[in-house]
């Protein structure tokens, strides 16, 4: 039942992240999800997991979160949806209840536990592959991040800054080079 | 209607779903649409492992869900870092604004 | 050895493609020797299977899970449509020697994609995996596409190279489902135990593979309605014209038809729409030939028609008349659109009203030509004759009469076209001087060629009997008879249709030598035959159609992340319900 509510909370967080009106507020929302789902994954006996989930999810993927938003700035969006709100709201509902009724309705009956297992055997042994994939993505991550990040030149074409922003970007290039001090990489 | 805890964990996986999803419909920020693709995220995870305790394998269900954690820890970094490049470039994260690639 | 020999047949030709590609344009006299030589190589190694044909795979390799085997059944018909491919090819070849003299700029672009060619269309002959036919199918439909638009400075030849592959491979998807089928209801690709086993297959599935054959076959061999592309791929260089668009590629339908007749002939329904499909094309481009003034296109109306008798033929069940057919249209038709290149490099011209008179001053092209023509026509001493009047026959038996009267019809109509072709290029009295002078008469090595095919037309008839033989006993599905080529012959004359089609010869003839009184509807009827008889606005009408439709769905990309992501959700749902409901 302590997982039941834990989930409902859950779900009731994440809603709140979207309807969030600063980002900030919506990436602590989400934190708060991060930390319920590491308890409901304890609470189902993956105790590694939940531990991983609790320093990366709630942790890394905030701080990250908190960076971004200081770098890009929270500046209000003006009101309106491109899709109209009573499409999306039963869209979605719709698709709750499909997924739903598809999962729900051939529930498999419960298996028992096939003999103690260690994790770290089965992590690294057994899906020894899932661990060399991880490293590669890690690895293509941080480059990317890198080179995503890195300090460009001179801008592109323009035509796409230039029907959007309205002067903006000599406030953006002052604030960048202030937080940025530390060298981060070569071009 | 018995309430096994994989049933609640496919509850909990179908709300997650349902609301990252409407998130996604919804969210004009670019920085929210990624804190969306969590939510998501976080809906793999709660299955992986519940059908890994379901079927009495949860070391499994863990290590399956391990891999989820990294993919969607880079995932949101790839986001945010083009959300910064793009705020960079035409100084909004508006995505009704961001739709060049028009058919 | 007769696994070395399928491999070497398919495999030499490819050597030769890569070896020339890799050699570059520097060298054009080691280019042109390099082509020569591997051609004639594989030429000389289709021939010498032919005595080992047998109906067992000669070649066996496991692809394994869902590509099956890759197998080579050298049975009559695949040896013998690999022997067309090697020996014409090598022949085309040696003419391009001389008539890519001057075009020195991408030679070994042309000798690659040309030699490239020939494997494949030896390997579509030999496979005996549908699957594996396919792939090779396809190969051939792109270096048709290639080799049509290779002057690609032309927009004229990239149009038609991009309008051939279209209608090629509109074909080819419904060889593709064929294939699938037979996999899912044999679990293998292997064309002899679907032959063997047709019966056991049901009946709406059997009749789904048997039509779309027919589509895959008619988009290929250019039957009417998707015959408009021919005319079109006429932009190609003559020997490619010669090679792909009369001798080999364009059979290919024809082949598959004939392959496939024992699985299909049950099918209610199918032989009759297989024989209409081949009156039409022949009745049609026969008509259309009459009106047309280029050279090459009148060749290519031709072509379309004598291929409307071949698949009129295997309608009727008569597969030994219409491979006999094929043999000596590739033959004389080589030889047509070959002197047709001799014709025109000499000249400058395609145009037929700026030809005349040629007859003094060009004696051995006229000489090759009108042998070519008397096969076309189906005189006595040439080829044709003997295999059109073994088609009219099987036809008139198998089949219903008013059919038999409309190929009839189309015999007289050949004669017509065949006729005006000849006396408007080579007689002393047409044109007036104004067309342009020839500069040769037919260079050395467009010789030889031309005149091994005009032997081989007036002599290709004498191996009927041996050829039956061939494929009475490698094909065990076909239930075919053999008899020895003097029974043959003796059948044909003392056949009384065969003078009634004599008869219809010789008022074809006449038409020509009357032509004046006709001439007032003929100039009504003519813009009618160029337009292609209404299938170009057909064409139109589907492209305009397609682009309408695009540009309508262009609308539904908003390029708006929140419209994008509503569509896969939209999409989710739907394949869920799909699922629940399959559960």
């Amino acid at each position: 039942m302590l997982s039941l509510l834990l989930i409902v909370v859950a779900v009731v967080f994440a809603f709140q992240a979207i309807r969030a009106r600063g980002l900030i507020a919506s990436a602590l929302w989400l934190a708060g999800v991060s930390a319920l789902t590491a308890l409901v994954l304890y609470l189902y006996g993956a105790h590694t997991l939940a531990v991983i989930e609790l320093s990366v999810g709630t942790g890394l993927v905030t701080v990250l979160f908190v960076l971004a938003i200081n770098i890009a700035g929270d500046n209000p969006m003006a009101a309106g949806w491109i899709v109209p709100l009573p499409l999306a709201i039963g869209v979605s509902v719709l698709f709750v209840l499909v997924l739903g009724w598809f999962v729900l309705s051939a529930l498999p009956a419960p298996a028992t536990a096939s003999g103690e297992t260690v994790f770290s055997d089965i992590f690294w042994q057994g899906r020894g592959l899932d661990v060399l994939v991880q490293v590669v993505l890690i690895f293509s991550g941080v480059l990317g991040f890198l080179g995503l990040l890195a300090e460009v030149k001179a801008p592109l074409g323009g035509s796409l800054a230039e029907s959007v922003t309205s002067g903006r970007d000599l406030e953006l290039k002052a604030l960048e080079e202030q937080l940025l001090e530390e060298p981060e990489s070569p071009e | 209607m018995n309430l096994s805890p994989f049933t609640i964990g496919l509850i909990g996986v179908v709300g997650l779903l349902g609301v990252g999803f409407y998130g996604l419909l919804v969210s004009r920020n670019l920085i929210k649409i990624v804190v969306c693709l969590q939510i998501l995220a976080k809906a793999a995870l709660l299955a992986l492992v519940a059908a890994g305790q379901a079927a009495g394998q949860i070391d499994l269900g863990q290590s399956l869900a391990l891999t989820v954690i990294v993919a969607d820890t880079i995932v949101a970094v790839m986001g945010i870092a083009l959300g910064v490049q793009i705020r960079r470039r035409t100084g909004t994260l508006d995505v009704r604004k961001l739709s060049s690639l028009r058919g | 050895m007769v696994g070395v020999l399928s491999l070497l047949v398919i495999g030499l030709p490819w050597l030769g493609a890569a070896v020339i590609w890799l050699a570059g344009d520097r060298r054009p006299r080691l280019l042109h020797g390099l082509a020569v030589g591997f051609s004639v190589l594989t030429g000389l190694a289709a021939l010498a299977m032919l005595p080992f044909a047998s109906s067992s795979a000669s070649v066996r390799i496991p692809f394994g899970g869902v590509l099956g085997d890759f197998s080579l059944v050298p049975d009559g018909l695949g040896v013998f449509i690999a022997a067309i491919a090697a020996v014409v090819g090598s022949l085309a070849v040696i003419f391009a020697t001389d008539y890519m003299r001057g075009h020195n700029e991408q030679l070994s672009r042309f000798y690659a994609l040309i030699l490239f060619f020939i494997g494949a269309m030896v390997g579509l002959g030999l496979s005996g995996s549908l699957l594996f036919t396919f792939f090779f199918w396809e190969i051939t439909a792109f270096c048709s596409y290639a080799l049509i638009s290779f002057h690609n400075d032309d927009p004229r030849a990239v149009a038609g190279g991009v309008k051939a592959l279209i209608m090629t491979q509109l074909g080819g998807i419904g060889l593709l489902a064929g294939s699938l089928l037979l996999y899912s209801y044999q679990g293998n690709y292997q064309i002899n135990q679907f032959l063997a086993n047709a019966g056991t297959f049901p009946a709406g599935v059997l009749g789904l593979m048997a039509f779309g054959c027919l589509v895959a076959a008619a988009a290929k061999s250019a039957q009417v309605p998707f015959h408009s592309w021919l005319p079109d791929a006429m932009e190609a260089p003559t020997p490619v014209t010669a090679l792909i668009h009369a001798a080999t590629m364009v059979n290919a339908g024809v082949y598959l038809l004939a392959r496939f007749y024992p699985a299909f002939q049950g099918v209610p329904g199918w032989r009759l729409a297989v024989m209409i499909v081949g009156a039409a094309s022949a009745l049609l481009a026969g008509l259309m030939a009459v009106a047309a003034d280029d050279i090459k296109r009148v060749l290519a109306y031709s072509t379309i028609s004598q291929l409307g008798f071949m698949v009129y033929a295997v309608g009727s069940g008569a597969i030994f008349a219409s491979q006999f057919h094929l043999l000596s249209h590739a033959i004389f038709k080589a030889l047509l659109f070959l002197s047709a290149g001799a014709l025109i490099t000499s000249l400058g011209t395609r145009d037929l009203r700026q030809m005349g008179g040629l007859g003094k001053k060009m004696p051995f092209v006229q000489a090759v030509f009108v042998i070519g023509a008397l096969g076309l026509v189906g005189l006595p001493i040439a080829n044709g004759f003997f295999s059109k009047d073994l088609i009219l026959e099987g036809g008139l038996a198998g089949g219903p009469a008013w059919l038999y009267i409309l190929m009839l019809f189309s015999v007289g109509v050949t004669a017509l076209y065949s006729l005006r072709l000849v006396r408007m290029i080579f007689a002393p009295q047409a044109g007036n001087g104004r067309g342009p002078e020839p500069t040769h008469d037919g260079l050395p090595a467009m010789r030889v060629s031309l005149a091994i095919l005009a032997v081989g037309t007036l002599t290709s008839w004498l191996v009927g009997g041996p050829f039956g033989r061939m494929l009475a006993t490698t094909l065990p599905a076909q239930h075919l008879q053999a008899e020895s080529t003097w029974a043959l012959v003796g059948q044909i004359l003392v056949n009384p249709f065969t003078w009634v089609t004599l008869a219809v010869i010789a008022l074809g003839f006449s038409l020509w030598a009357a032509r004046k009184y006709f001439a007032r509807p003929a100039a009504v009827l003519k813009p009618l035959a160029e337009s292609g008889l209404g299938f170009e606005w057909l064409n139109r009408q589907i492209v305009s159609l397609t682009q309408r439709a695009a540009t309508f769905l262009q609308r539904f990309q908003t390029g708006q992340l929140n419209w994008n992501v509503a569509g896969i959700l939209g999409g989710l749902i739907l394949i869920l319900i799909l699922l629940a409901g399959v559960r």
